[in-house]
């Protein structure tokens, strides 16, 4: 049994045949060949998932896929605008805050989710908003200092 | 060159990487890409009685089935090549492969190894080694629990003469330190994506980490000439030396040369950290002797190391540790014997530092409680006793380039912590 | 592999039309961060998945003296709410501090219920709090106080074609603390958790009291005996007659007894040991900051 799942992927619609159990990261990875979301563990655990659904930061691994019907979801691959880098992504990679890559599209979208809402956080305010997403290559103080400086305008246009 | 030197350079990879446009394995889809899942022993220890396939293969959505019988070549591998891919008879560790599945999707798979009937005779593990080390223990091998080093059961080093070292020494200080199993769990884990290319050749995309190293290891495997097979690396989401070990490359491999179809194996994050090599436990037995005056005059150590079912790179890494154990101290008797155990747990390998860092981390409480047990200043006993210029190191080697003093030192400064005159005084051109 | 058949119902009744069609093949999905990753492990096979976050069963008023929360309600809503801040300070400091960020937004307050771990961060600021849970199916409605809710790790008094609807709060006068120790700071789950309310008569004598403590038993354990040692008992310096001071060595003797209730277990988080010991210091520091006792 498939169901049709119809929804906005970084403001484009989208339909595509799913099962029940299909979660938001198989659909966009196996179905949808979306790939910005990395599969860490499947668990809801390492973060390494993380994409925006109508403005949230969720775990597409454990988001059941037809739950998002009608809804806005956000990846990486719609972070960039006309051809430009979002200046998380530019901050991101002036401060080194990418080094094997696998967690930075999760820590982009923690990060664009807390600036979302609070644009002018304090350094603990930062490390909450991405407690949730584990680095093993210990990238975390790279992280912290780019959305710092994206926080305090040195990336506008 | 000029323009790099003494400047921070951007990552040649940095855009991809926050663009997500960096490609990873598991990122790889190809048409009619079938889905790998393994069947893995569910006991510590055991032989196979019957394996029977036929209803997995059967089974609608299913592509193949493979076990040691499809392998056409040599079933074994690892840098000590004692493991093989799937385990014909003899199971040594819980979640040893056994058969493998491909089919249309990861949820057929899983339903397919569960119609796979397997009957194993259980069989008594040991999972401590000093346990495994006991007469009549257990055996995880059939030539015995202990690894065969080409100096005998131990790795040895021996410099200068301990027992009179240790009859010159004003304290005997003893000690027994142990560290624990580490998984690596880098945040991608294991995957291979395998096809048959357009000329035949058997393409693989790979995490490895060692693409050339592990190239013969499946030569070795598939029974083919090294070009027939197009290896392919590219971007690792981590490896911190899990990668340095083939975990689904040859099964991937194995099964496009069956199919002759496009198919993924990855591992779920508990397969990765249930069943791929670990950084192995051990145990350091210390005894120094050491003078009033804070010099080290003999040091003996004598470590077990704990490499599971399988030697990975253990041996090896015990070859590492028991070179650099007894720390870097001028120290002029020294005796280091290295043990390396085989018990029922996961195979031991490579991770970051090859054993080097459990020994340093033993030798760092060692020589701290030697500091307690003479009433000195840890910072004293390193300074006294660090190699200098031109010092013989324990393996016979002379000391080039020393520069522990002054490391030492700029430590102290970083951490704030004012060292007495003395110390400051001290350089490593010199005693 | 089985169809599993997914349903969004809008309205409850047609979803508890639903969950009484399919009785025990039924499966509730709210957020689904306990559900989905027994899913992805095949820990559980589903065969119908009744999602209830259309139901609008997501939300946080004041009515009758309570405090009523949807069942479906984002525990990040419940950390962020004034309302629950001001009215039940406990619930709300156990929602901050429960899982990260993008868990929050998803993991529902019924979900953390009906899942019934007994480390659930939610359950013992409920149980201090006197909370009750409505629970509804095709037949009707009743009301379960959440002390009573919980019969075992993952079992529940929730019968098949049943849901949780909301959670009520009384309330009340009193201060609540919630206090929990994680192996980390964020995204940890309780080694061992703390909720207490006490109510001081003009600052000064305790005339309500409770206790529950989580991750210490099969079930987030409410804690009668150490409360009934708090109850009447006035503070040291106080003009107010009392049958005993509550003092250090009374809040001590409380946490005592609190941890002589409890039966923790060891597991991959701590060892039994650990859970007394630290569950004890935990209990005497959330009474003290409660009833205003230094210690
Ligand atoms: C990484 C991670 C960290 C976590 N950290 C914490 C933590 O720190 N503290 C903590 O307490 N929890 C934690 N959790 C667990 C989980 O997030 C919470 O328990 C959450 O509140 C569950 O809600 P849900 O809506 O996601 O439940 P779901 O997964 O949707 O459902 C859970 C169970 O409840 C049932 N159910 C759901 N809603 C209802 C209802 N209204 N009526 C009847 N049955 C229902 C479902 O059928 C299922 O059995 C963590 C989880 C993850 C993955
Ligand atoms: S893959 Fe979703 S949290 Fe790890
Ligand atoms: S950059 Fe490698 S895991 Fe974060």
């Amino acid at each position: 049994m498939k169901y049709v799942l119809s929804f906005n992927l970084n403001g484009l619609p989208v339909d595509t045949l799913v099962k029940a159990t299909d979660t938001l990261l198989d659909v966009l990875r196996e179905k949808l060949n979306v790939v910005s979301p990395k599969r860490g563990c499947d668990n809801g655990d390492c973060g390494a998932c993380t994409v925006l659904v109508n403005g949230e930061p969720v775990r597409a691994c454990l988001t059941i896929g037809l739950t998002v019907a009608g809804k806005n979801v956000q990846t990486v691959e719609g972070l960039q605008q006309d051809g430009k880098l979002h200046p998380l992504q530019r901050a991101f990679h002036e401060h080194y805050a990418a080094q094997c890559g696998f967690c930075t599209p999760g820590m982009l979208i923690a990060a664009k989710a807390l600036l979302d809402k609070n644009p002018k956080p304090t350094r603990e305010q930062i490390v909450e908003g991405i407690s949730g997403n584990l680095c093993r290559c210990g990238t975390y103080v790279e992280v912290v200092e780019a959305i710092q400086a994206v926080a305090a305008g040195k990336y506008k246009e | 060159m000029a323009e790099y030197v003494g400047q921070p350079v951007l990552r040649y990879d940095g855009i991809g990487h926050v663009t997500a446009r960096t490609r990873y394995v598991d990122d790889i889809q190809l048409p009619g890409m079938l889905y790998i899942k393994v069947l893995t022993s569910p006991v510590h220890k055991g032989i196979i009685r019957h394996l029977d396939t036929s209803a997995a293969e059967r089974m609608p959505g299913v592509a193949g089935v493979i076990t040691a019988k499809d392998v056409p070549g040599k079933n074994a591998y690892g840098l000590i090549p004692d493991q093989p891919v799937f385990t014909p008879e003899h199971i040594r560790y819980k979640g040893e492969r056994i058969a493998a599945v491909a089919a249309v999707d990861e949820d057929t798979a899983m339903e397919a190894l569960e119609k796979i009937k397997l009957d194993i005779e259980e069989q008594e593990p040991v999972f401590d080694p000093f346990k495994a080390m006991e007469p009549g223990a257990p055996l995880v091998r059939p030539e015995g629990n202990v690894w065969e080093f080409n100096s005998g059961k131990t790795r040895k080093i021996r410099f200068g003469d301990v027992e009179k070292g240790f009859a010159e020494a004003d304290v005997i200080v003893e000690g027994t330190y142990t560290t624990a199993t580490n998984d690596h769990a880098p945040m991608e884990p294991q995957v291979s994506v395998a096809y048959i290319d357009e000329t035949d050749r058997l393409a693989i995309y790979t995490v490895s980490q060692d693409l050339y190293f592990h190239l013969g290891m499946l030569t070795a495997i598939f029974n083919l000439p090294m070009n027939k097979i197009r290896y392919i690396g590219g971007t690792v989401g981590g490896g911190f030396g899990s990668k340095n070990d083939i975990h689904c490359d040859h099964v991937a491999g194995l099964m496009a040369l069956k199919i002759r179809k496009p198919v993924k194996y990855r591992h779920t994050r508990r397969e990765e950290t249930a069943y791929t090599t670990k950084r192995g436990p051990w145990t350091f037995y210390f005894k120094d002797g050491v003078k009033k005056d804070g010099r080290i005059i003999a040091r003996y150590v004598k470590t077990v190391h704990d490499t599971g079912g399988y030697a990975g790179m253990g041996p090896y890494v015990v070859d590492k540790n028991s070179i650099l154990v007894a720390g870097p101290y001028a120290i002029p008797n020294v005796w280091v014997d290295g043990i390396c155990v085989f018990t029922n747990k996961p195979p031991c390998s490579s991770m970051r530092g090859f054993g080097i860092i459990n020994g340093t981390a033993a030798d760092q409480l060692q020589t701290a409680r030697v500091a307690e047990a003479i009433g000195k200043d840890p910072w004293e006993v390193h300074f006294i006793n660090a190699w200098r210029e031109g010092d013989l190191g324990a393996t016979q080697f002379k000391v080039e380039a020393a520069g522990l003093i002054e490391a030492m030192k700029r430590a102290a400064e970083l951490a704030g912590i004012e060292l007495p005159a003395h110390l400051k005084a001290m350089s490593s051109r010199g005693r | 592999m089985k169809d599993v058949l997914y349903f969004a119902p809008t309205e409850l009744t047609e979803a508890l039309k639903l969950l009484a069609q399919y009785g025990e093949k039924a499966t509730i999905l709210a957020g689904g961060t306990d559900l989905v990753p027994r899913i992805n492990y095949y820990e559980l096979k589903p065969e119908v998945l009744v999602y209830i976050g259309n139901l609008g069963l997501d939300y946080i008023e004041q009515s009758d003296g309570k405090l009523v929360i949807g069942a479906a309600t984002p525990t990040a809503k419940i950390a962020a709410s004034p309302l629950v801040a001001e009215k039940a300070a406990a619930l709300a400091e156990a929602a901050r501090l429960s899982a990260s960020p993008a868990i929050r937004t998803a993991g529902t307050i019924g979900g953390n219920l009906a899942n019934a771990s007994p480390a659930a961060d939610l359950a013992t600021p409920l149980i201090a709090l006197g909370a009750t849970v409505v629970l509804v199916s095709a037949k009707g409605e009743r009301e379960v106080a959440v002390e009573e809710f919980f019969k075992g790790p993952g079992e529940t008094v929730l019968q098949p074609g049943e849901l949780i609807k909301e959670v009520r709060v009384p309330i009340k006068k009193g201060k609540s603390v919630f206090l929990k120790l994680g192996r980390r700071k964020a995204m940890t789950l309780s080694v061992v958790n703390v909720a207490v309310y006490v109510e001081m008569e003009k600052g000064q004598r305790c005339v309500d009291a409770r206790v529950a403590l989580g991750a210490m038993a099969p079930v987030p354990l409410r804690c009668k005996k150490a409360e009934g040692v708090l109850q009447g008992c006035v503070l040291p310096m106080s003009a107010l007659e009392g049958a005993e001071f509550l003092d250090k060595a009374r809040i001590e003797k409380a946490a005592e007894l609190a941890i002589a209730e409890s039966s923790p277990i060891d597991d991959q988080r701590a060892t039994a040991w650990y859970r007394r010991k630290a569950g004890k210091v935990l209990v005497a520091r959330a009474l003290a900051a409660a009833a205003g006792v230094a210690i």
